[in-house]
């Protein structure tokens, strides 16, 4: 038995959500589910008419997948990444959000410029580094002899992992800083001033009041960093394009040349839906534990 | 108020008119789309598209360029399964087996009977032409003649036949305060570029090369006992001890590198013709360019050390699944167009700065680079530019080379990961 009620509601849901959800199942949830499909199948996008006369394989594409140890190497290479970008970009963001709402002069301007770099794209961001990495760093590690900067970072795989992980905490501090700055500011300063008669220092505010207030703000960053640090592409490819010797290539810029340039494209969407459901999985229990920790006043 | 009732009407009217009219004419004209994957010569491939309108009034031409490192093979699959397939597809010799499916059969043309000795190899299956060879395009290592002359006088580089005599010439022009030369640490360029050519002086015989091949993926072959080889990673050796980029070899770019040779800061440059239209962007004024064989021994007449890599690197297929006869006839037109017709080859020579596969094609395109390649075809002195060879080796091999180059591995290694490389493969 349908109640009116429930009718009615579903009229107005195909009434107001209704295209929406035509276009999200039509251009996510369909080629999303086809995509699944082909990771069982020998696909390899050229004979289109006989897409689905693929042969079916099992899950042998996932086997070869597992068993790629390159792809096992970037995996880890691109945990390793995230790790770093998100504990970076997330201590300098706060500590910087710190300070432009402490009231100092000028800090709209420093709010803005903090925030200026990722305005920009990657790819051009990639470029512009890619200049002072190669050509910049060397130039003054010589004027000023200082050894860190007399070679291109770009030329070893150890200083070019830390080059890539460098460029994304300077791109993404000024966004969460963004972030980070609505949550101290949506702070109400009667608890701050009630804590301050209390006898609360700086150090007793922070830790007691402002960090537990704030935990809706780093669930978003956290999520946000983690996400975009898995999903990076168009950084890797400007900046080192995997190289030197394929040291830096992340997980990303791996499935892409499996599928696209090594031309073996069931195998490189197999290593993409494992790649999804991990950053899903990751991701799915961070915002999970972060709810858990959010108070409410 | 009417006035205005009537006059957006009239307005209405006529855009619906002019609407149909336009309607009326593109059904006269067939439209034809060419895919280009040749990033340097988009821009002139424009007008030459142009320059074929004039010709051919009732053909239109759209050039679809592909973005800048987006890869040919991706772009073109992606169209395919759009069902958005462009008339003509320029792609590389060793993406043309996995279309090769969709192509029109071009064996009947006029031009088969033209095409330069050897053009058609790699793009015949069952003795069926699938494709049209677009490009010829050779690579070695690049000298300025101009900055060499400035420091030690008149140089002629046919005196220099072995790889000691080039460590000679090098030792005269480092004394002298120029840097000799410049490795780019490019993965492609190392891997696809200068092993290969440790395979192809193998032998002069095609057979025996691909025989090669087959040998080293059967795991048959001791790299280290290859003489070739070690002579071509000897000459690397040598070249390491005179780069510019000697400190952190690593360190270098595409762009870096014509910077360097164009402003004569280096002697020499390993690279192709291809790297022309860069070069001369940076010192415009300087046209005393040419190629050196890359040596691999130093017995003057060893084959390779006369011999530069020459080959047909792009072509062009028609698509016979998504477009009408009408547009296949078109494309077929077109591609006449620049083998017979004046207007055509003046584009493509001059316009498009290639060298042509083909007998009839008398000009030659206004580039250093380009006619030192032409001497050395006219003269024989050609080796094989391989381009069929699995879309993985460069990438692999590349890195490899990227290794040797940094001293990060050293010759035993190096043989060891191309042979692996090759057992990986099925």
């Amino acid at each position: 038995m349908i109640k009116p009620k429930n009718i009615r509601n579903l009229r107005t849901y195909i009434i107001f959500a209704g295209i929406p959800t035509l276009a999200f199942l039509t251009v996510v949830i369909l080629p999303f589910i086809y995509g699944v499909y082909l990771t069982f199948t020998d696909f390899n996008a050229v004979e289109t008419v006989n897409q689905f006369l693929s042969k079916f394989v099992g899950l042998s594409n996932y086997v070869k997948a597992i068993s790629d140890s390159a792809f096992r190497e970037s995996f880890l290479k691109t945990f390793k990444y995230v790790f770093y970008t998100m504990v970076f970009t997330n201590l300098i963001a706060f500590f910087l959000a710190y300070i432009l709402t402490s009231g100092i002069k000028g800090q709209n301007f420093f709010r803005v410029a903090f925030f200026t770099p990722n305005l920009i794209g990657g790819i051009i961001l990639g470029f512009i580094w890619q200049f002072i990495f190669n050509s910049a760093f060397p130039y003054i590690g010589y004027k000023l002899n200082i050894p860190l900067f007399y070679d291109s970072w770009l030329a070893t795989p150890q200083k070019a992992f830390w080059a890539l992980v460098t460029v994304t905490v300077w791109q993404y501090v000024g966004y969460m800083m963004m972030i980070y700055i609505a949550g101290f500011v949506s702070i109400p300063q009667d608890l701050l001033e009630a804590a301050t008669i209390d006898g609360a220092g700086k150090w007793h505010k922070l830790v007691r009041i402002i960090l537990p207030l704030m935990v809706p703000s780093f669930t978003v960053t956290i999520f946000l960093t983690l996400q975009r640090s898995f999903m990076v592409y168009d950084l890797n490819l400007a900046l080192t394009r995997g190289g030197p010797f394929k040291s830096t290539e992340l997980v990303s810029m791996h499935v892409y040349n499996e599928a696209f340039l090594y031309q073996r494209y069931a195998i490189g969407q197999a290593k993409a839906l494992i790649l999804f459901i991990t950053v899903a999985l990751i991701t799915m229990i961070q915002v999970y534990f972060s709810k858990k920790a959010e108070v409410e006043i | 108020m009417k006035l205005r009732k009537v006059l957006s009407l009239i307005l209405v009217l006529s855009f619906i008119i002019f609407l149909n009219l336009g309607g009326l004419n593109a059904a006269e004209k067939v439209k034809i789309t060419l895919l280009s994957t040749k990033g340097e010569i988009n821009a002139a491939l424009e007008e030459v598209a142009k320059d074929f309108s004039k010709d051919y009034p009732n053909i239109s031409l759209e050039i679809i360029p592909v973005g800048v490192g987006q890869s040919p093979f991706e772009k073109l699959s992606t169209m395919y399964a759009s069902g958005n397939a462009p008339t003509l597809a320029m792609i590389d010799v060793n993406d043309v087996p996995k279309f090769k499916e969709n192509f029109l059969d071009l064996s009947n043309e006029e031009w088969v009977k033209d095409a330069v000795k050897g053009a058609l190899n790699d793009i015949t299956f069952d003795k069926k032409v699938m494709a049209f060879p677009f490009t010829i395009e050779g690579y070695g290592l690049i000298y300025n003649q101009q900055a060499i002359e400035k420091v030690i006088g008149k140089f002629d580089p046919k005196t220099i036949d072995t790889r000691n005599k080039l460590e000679a010439l090098f030792k005269k022009l480092e004394e002298k305060g120029l840097t000799p030369i410049v490795v780019s640490p490019l993965d492609w360029s190392l891997g696809a570029h200068f092993l290969t050519i440790g395979y192809v002086t193998q032998s002069s015989d095609p057979k025996k090369i691909d025989k090669f091949i087959e040998d080293l993926k059967a795991g048959k072959i001791d790299l280290s006992k290859n003489r070739k080889m070690n002579g071509l990673l000897d000459t690397l050796d040598m070249w390491k001890k005179y780069n510019y980029l000697k400190r952190s070899p690593l360190a270098g770019t595409y762009e870096q590198g014509a910077q360097l040779l164009a402003t004569g800061k280096v002697a020499f440059w390993f690279m192709g013709n291809w790297a022309w239209p860069l070069i001369k962007e940076v010192n415009p004024n300087n046209v005393q360019y040419g190629f050196l064989p890359v040596f691999v021994s130093n017995i003057p007449n060893d084959y390779g050390n006369r011999e530069i890599p020459v080959g047909v690197t792009k072509v062009i297929g028609i698509d016979m699944k998504q477009n009408s006869r009408e547009q296949q006839e078109a494309a077929r037109t077109f591609l006449n167009w620049l083998v017979y017709n004046k207007n055509g080859q003046n584009a493509w020579v001059n316009k498009l700065s290639v060298i042509t596969p083909f007998k009839n094609v008398k000009l030659t395109p206004n580039d250093p680079l380009a006619k030192s390649i032409f001497e050395y075809m006219n003269q024989g002195r050609t080796l094989r530019f391989l381009v069929t060879l699995p879309p993985d080796h460069w990438p692999t091999v590349g890195a490899s080379m990227q290794k040797y180059l940094a001293n990060v591995i050293s010759r035993e290694q190096l043989f060891k990961e191309i042979t692996d490389y090759w057992r990986k493969v099925k």
